[in-house]
């Protein structure tokens, strides 16, 4: 893990130039400027958009006022995928910044999670690590840990914290030096309806796959083995 | 790469009105149940995997929440967790305001629009995948 610790820095300050903009039928009382941000890729729309919020909302009255949800080219984002992720599915192709448009009422229910709270995302984020770890270690790495262990993960992505977060995380990408791997390799594959694959919806997909034949392959070994046509691993 | 895309995500719907789930979740008891063409019970010589479009779960509750009479069902893989949440309140009768969680192996909360296919490819054992639910968060 130590010869990789550049590849996990460049990683983990991925970032995207993004502009924001107020959807044109909200009700302001003064015109409401664009707002730039750079969104860090390993992060959620939610957690890292307070002032994207506070912004808009000074020029608009209570009343008009529920919860934000964002939306590129007519598709709603869905917060609880990483800010890269959603990137790289829906506007990778596109000029930069990434033009995401910002909506205060209408929530589209069918398609967005609802997000009153950071705790609501902290629940969402500590699942995803406790589901991986539960193919890799049958949970038993996750589970030894205190809880304060747990808060430190959650605070080192919250707070941007690199050394913070993978202080903890590292314990979660070990293995016993006699096995050659983890049990179980956990990776999602979403794809985007493409040319090669008309499938009209993004489908996450959790296979398992055994590491024992896992061990010396390829991520393109990896996509050829599940058959599809794919955009992005997760 | 270029690529087209739709221009909306559709979940699979999260709510199911009254009449679609008898169709989708089917119990597996002795008792007569209204007659559903997509039932289906369990340990038959129906071949595991991808050909079957059902999966078995056996639904678990935890601490003081309501226990459901009927326990294993057979569900549309497609089915997601927010259905069953959905389907399981409507069953105990719980009111929408008040909350449900669902846990796989009693130690993660899957997303709500995860669908149950595939979580029981990755965790299901023995032919089912187990589903604790709790109306408060047991293992958050």
């Amino acid at each position: 893990m130590t010869d990789d610790k550049d590849v996990l820095r460049d990683v983990w300050f991925g970032r995207i130039p993004t502009c924001f903009t107020l959807y044109q039928d909200e009700i302001t009382e003064r015109e409401a400027e664009p707002y730039y941000l750079l969104l860090p890729r390993v992060s959620y729309l939610t957690l890292v958009t307070d002032k994207v919020k506070k912004h808009f909302q000074k020029v608009m009255r209570q009343e008009d006022i529920s919860e934000i949800w964002f939306e590129y080219e007519g598709t709603p984002l869905k917060w609880h995928y990483p800010i890269g992720l959603l990137f790289d599915l829906l506007a990778s192709s596109s000029a930069l910044p990434w033009n995401i448009t910002v909506h205060f009422k209408s929530f589209p229910e069918k398609d967005l999670l609802h997000c009153p709270s950071k705790d609501v995302i902290e629940a969402h984020f500590m699942s995803c690590v406790k589901e991986a770890d539960a193919l890799k270690h049958k949970s038993q790495v996750i589970n030894e840990m205190q809880k304060k262990d747990h808060k430190q993960l959650w605070m080192g992505l919250q707070n941007d914290r690199f050394d913070q977060f993978w202080a903890i995380n590292r314990k979660l990408m070990e293995y016993p030096a006699e096995e050659n791997g983890f049990r179980y390799i956990p990776f999602r594959i979403y794809q985007a309806s493409g040319i090669l694959v008309p499938q009209p919806e993004i489908e996450p997909m959790l296979p398992v796959v055994e590491v024992q034949s896992l061990n010396h392959w390829t991520i393109v070994e990896v996509l050829k083995f599940t058959l599809l046509g794919v955009l992005l691993i997760f | 790469m270029a690529e087209e895309q739709e221009s909306t995500l559709l979940l699979p719907p999260s709510t199911a009105p009254e009449a679609e789930v008898p169709a989708e979740v089917s119990p597996e008891t002795a008792t007569p149940e209204p007659p559903s063409s997509a039932a289906v019970s369990p340990g038959t010589e129906e071949p595991v995997g991808d050909t079957k479009k059902k999966i078995d779960i056996l639904l678990k509750a935890v601490g003081d929440t309501p226990i459901m009479k009927t326990k294993k069902w057979a569900v549309e893989r497609t089915r997601t967790i927010q259905g069953l949440i959905d389907f399981i309140k409507k069953f105990l009768k719980l009111v929408a305001s008040e909350q449900l969680f669902i846990y796989v192996n009693q130690s993660f909360a899957p997303s709500p629009d995860q669908e149950v296919g595939t979580l029981y490819e990755c965790f299901g054992s023995d032919g089912k995948l187990v589903l604790h639910y709790c109306k408060s968060q047991a293992w958050g």
